[in-house]
């Protein structure tokens, strides 16, 4: 053993005084790179559980729990991530169409008590289950500019407003088939809509039969629960886009103008080829008033189940609304009748020209029938209470369209006021125009309060009618050169207490004078009660408004079922056809109490 | 480089030389003449570095190809030599007497891709999947989830469809 084997040990003391080579990691804290994918954070609020996180994700690492109840628009459902399968891919966070869900740039989390249920270890909602780092500001989001959905709409193409003015041809062109798959493509088959849908239109299933091309599918799923496909993809309300997935960040799918494509691709002698409806009789017989879209929607599904249904009309065609309200231009009559031509090939039989209580009583159809569905709607215009509205010149909007489509010879003169901020106040003005007047609109509160379509009210302003908002009718005078005059105040809004929404109110002492040859009150309009007698009706509950009825519209009366705009808050197409789906399967029950 | 190429053509079958960049570049060598050309690359052309051994599955044209890539460290210059063996017999010489960690690739190749080197040390014990059961997992044809259904045990998923869940909780009658 020498010198240096006793000394070799001690030589490493003299590192001991220089600054280490490695890195001290344990004590001290390191945050995740700005940018790095650590565990999820979620917006709760800003989330409409679409569940697009889930079905993206390539290890089946989320799923969809509840979290709080579905409402419109969000289905309550909130992800849940197992960290034992997910790989911190982030395509959860750049699918997200709401852009509710990101990333922390947190990266540990120690999980205490391993002993209990294993099931639940490394799981957790974001959002909902409390994390440390729930504030965390750094993280993973989306980059700007990255984007995996297609966030704008294919174009419709549309007549410009100025070859719109001048004739009632509908102006809207359809999609082509390469726009309808492209269309149709964007869709992320989340289903919110579905819901939101009065007649529950399962719109994600039909959408999808678009993109693949079977069109003939698609039309079979249209018919499932909605009779008027063609009618309703041109004029629904069309909440279902309302709370599209995709309106959150950008523009939502065109589910009208899809269910559109899929009747204009059919020629209407091929409906029965597809939809096969085979119709055996069960020998009982059902009375419709109405042929609206609830009456009729109701008489096909009826029909569908063997019952032979008889339909009231006081009009000399058929489709109620759809015919005398809207224009041809938005709906023309040969897409109105490729639909109602359909349903009455079901056998369905329409007496034209037989308003109840006058050609026919009730009491007989009561007596006659085994069970009434009542859906007549509401025809009678509300008036607006001012003084000089019965003098000659005065018309309200339904009759304007009412003599616009039975043909008969209107004359509205230069200029036209229309009082009303509805569809059928845009559908006024919007006929006035094309019948070569000036026309203005009064409306007493703002132009972002109008109940209207907002594509209504911007193609309107497309074709030059002039919007008076905040404008308060007072009163309407005969000028000497015998045209009209209205005279009007100027309102404020004021947030009145326990409103909804601001009132407009008149500033004292305001009055404007606007000189018209025709004035159209289009205000709303109200049921009729007055040809409800005989002694049927005497043995049905009224309420305050309406006849009594529960949501699928039966009466106080098990014959008797009501539907359509006299019954539904919303008196919208698709609530009708909804109202006659729900009752058709009422009407059902009550002979097949065992049918589900 | 070229000029490499045109040299080694002299002695060897190689083809498919493509230049990547001045210092890198690929050939394509039959698989009994991959031995005798790295020794030779080895010994007398100086690539005396051996960066790495890797694997690629075609497996549609019934296919591995490997690649061996060696440096040169006095001109810095890199050149990955491949050569493509059948699928069906998947069968390669080693290398590890030229280069000693030839076996640590030749191992994992075994692990991954099912390649066999008769010879190799220990080239069938297990790197890193320990007790594995199942093909190897990085072929083409390894199906990720029947094997991780067929071999793990899964937490029950409880998840709901929106569209469903929405239709029980908000119109349960229609």
């Amino acid at each position: 053993m020498n010198l240096k084997d006793i000394l070799s040990p001690l030589y490493v003391w003299k590192r001991a005084f220089e600054k280490p080579y490695s890195i001290n990691t344990l004590s001290k804290e390191r945050p995740g790179a700005a940018r790095y994918r650590g565990f999820h954070k979620n917006d709760l609020d800003k989330c409409i559980g679409c569940g697009t996180c889930a079905e993206i994700c390539q290890n089946q690492s989320i799923e969809m729990v509840p979290v709080h109840s579905a409402k419109d628009g969000d289905s309550g459902l909130r992800p849940k991530i197992d960290y034992g399968r997910c790989c911190w891919c982030a395509l959860c966070v750049d699918i997200c169409p709401s852009g509710s869900l990101t990333m922390s740039n947190s990266y540990i989390w120690v999980e205490e008590g391993l002993d209990r249920d294993v099931q639940e270890t490394y799981c957790y909602i974001p959002g909902a289950d409390q994390k440390p780092w729930d504030s965390e500001e750094l993280g993973y989001h989306r980059p700007e500019g990255y984007e995996l959905l297609r966030l704008e709409r294919v174009p419709m193409p549309h007549l410009p407003a100025e070859e719109r003015l001048e004739s009632f041809v509908e102006m809207v062109k359809g999609y082509s088939r390469e726009l309808a798959i492209k269309e149709a493509d964007r869709c992320i088959q989340c289903g919110i809509c579905t819901a939101t849908c009065p007649a529950h239109m399962n719109i994600p299933a039909y959408i999808k039969a678009i993109r693949e091309d079977r069109i003939a599918e698609g039309l079979k799923i249209l018919y499932e629960t909605n009779p008027f496909p063609g009618v309703c993809g041109r004029v629904c309300t069309r909440r279902c886009e309302d709370v599209c997935a995709l309106s959150h960040r950008g523009e939502a799918i065109s589910i009208r103008w899809l269910k559109r494509y899929l009747t204009d691709c059919i020629e209407s002698k091929d409906y029965q080829g597809i939809l096969n409806s085979e119709v055996v009789p069960n020998g009982k017989n059902i009375a419709i008033i109405g042929s609206g879209p609830g009456g009729l929607s109701a008489a096909y599904y009826l029909a569908k189940l063997g019952y032979r249904v008889e339909i009231f009309e006081k009009n000399s065609a058929a489709g109620g609304m759809l015919r005398y309200g809207i224009p041809e231009y938005r709906l023309p009559y040969a897409s109105l009748d490729k639909d109602i031509d359909y349903i009455l090939s079901l056998g369905v039989q329409i007496h034209y020209n037989t308003a109840v209580g006058k050609q026919v009583r009730f009491d007989d159809i009561y007596a006659r029938f085994d069970a009434v569905f009542i859906s007549t709607g509401l025809f009678e215009p509300f008036i607006i209470g001012i003084k000089g509205e019965d003098t000659p010149g005065v018309i309200s909007g339904l009759k304007l369209l009412d003599d616009v489509t039975n043909g008969r010879e209107v004359r509205l003169g230069k200029h036209v006021i229309v009082v009303g901020g509805g569809n059928v106040a845009m559908d006024a003005a919007r006929t006035a125009k094309r019948l070569g007047s000036e026309v203005t609109v009064l409306y007493r509160r703002r132009l972002e309060d109008m109940p209207a379509d907002r594509e209504e009210i911007e193609e309107a302003q497309e074709e030059k009618v002039v919007f008076c908002c905040q404008a308060i009718p007072l009163e309407i005078e005969s000028t000497s050169d015998g045209r009209l005059a209205m005279i009007w105040g100027k309102a404020e809004m004021k947030i009145v207490e326990g409103a909804k929404r601001p009132s407009p109110v008149l500033i004292e002492g305001s009055s404007e004078r606007l000189v018209a040859d025709t004035i159209i009150a289009a205000i709303g309009q109200g049921m009729n009660f007055s040809w409800m007698d005989g002694e049927a009706f005497a043995r049905i509950k009224f309420g305050k408004w309406n006849i009594e009825a529960d949501r699928w519209g039966r009466s106080s009366d098990q014959k008797v079922f009501i539907g359509g705009d006299m019954f539904n808050r919303t008196a919208d197409a698709i609530s009708a056809i909804a109202d006659g789906h729900r009752s058709a399967r009422a009407i059902d029950k009550l002979f097949n109490p065992s049918n589900e | 480089m070229e000029t490499l190429y045109k040299e080694l053509k002299q002695y060897f079958d190689v083809d498919e030389f493509s230049v990547q960049k001045a210092s890198l570049a690929f050939l394509r060598v039959p698989k009994s003449q991959l031995v005798s050309l790295l020794t030779h690359m080895k010994d007398i052309r100086g690539y005396t570095h051996l960066v790495m051994v890797t694997c690629v599955d075609y497996l549609e044209q019934d296919s591995f190809l490997l690649t061996y890539l060696l440096h040169n460290y006095s001109t810095h210059c890199d050149l990955g030599i491949q050569v493509s063996i059948s699928r069906q017999n998947p069968v390669m010489d080693g290398i590890h007497h030229l280069w000693e960690q030839g076996r640590v690739y030749q191992r994992e190749l075994f692990e991954m891709f099912g390649i066999d080197f008769p010879g190799s040390p220990d080239v069938h014990e297990p790197m890193i999947l320990e007790g594995w059961q199942g093909p190897p997992p990085m072929r083409r044809d390894f199906d990720t989830k029947a094997y991780s259904e067929a071999t793990y045990s899964h937490r029950p998923r409880d998840h709901k469809e929106p569209e469903e869940y929405m239709k029980q909780q908000l119109y349960p009658e229609d």
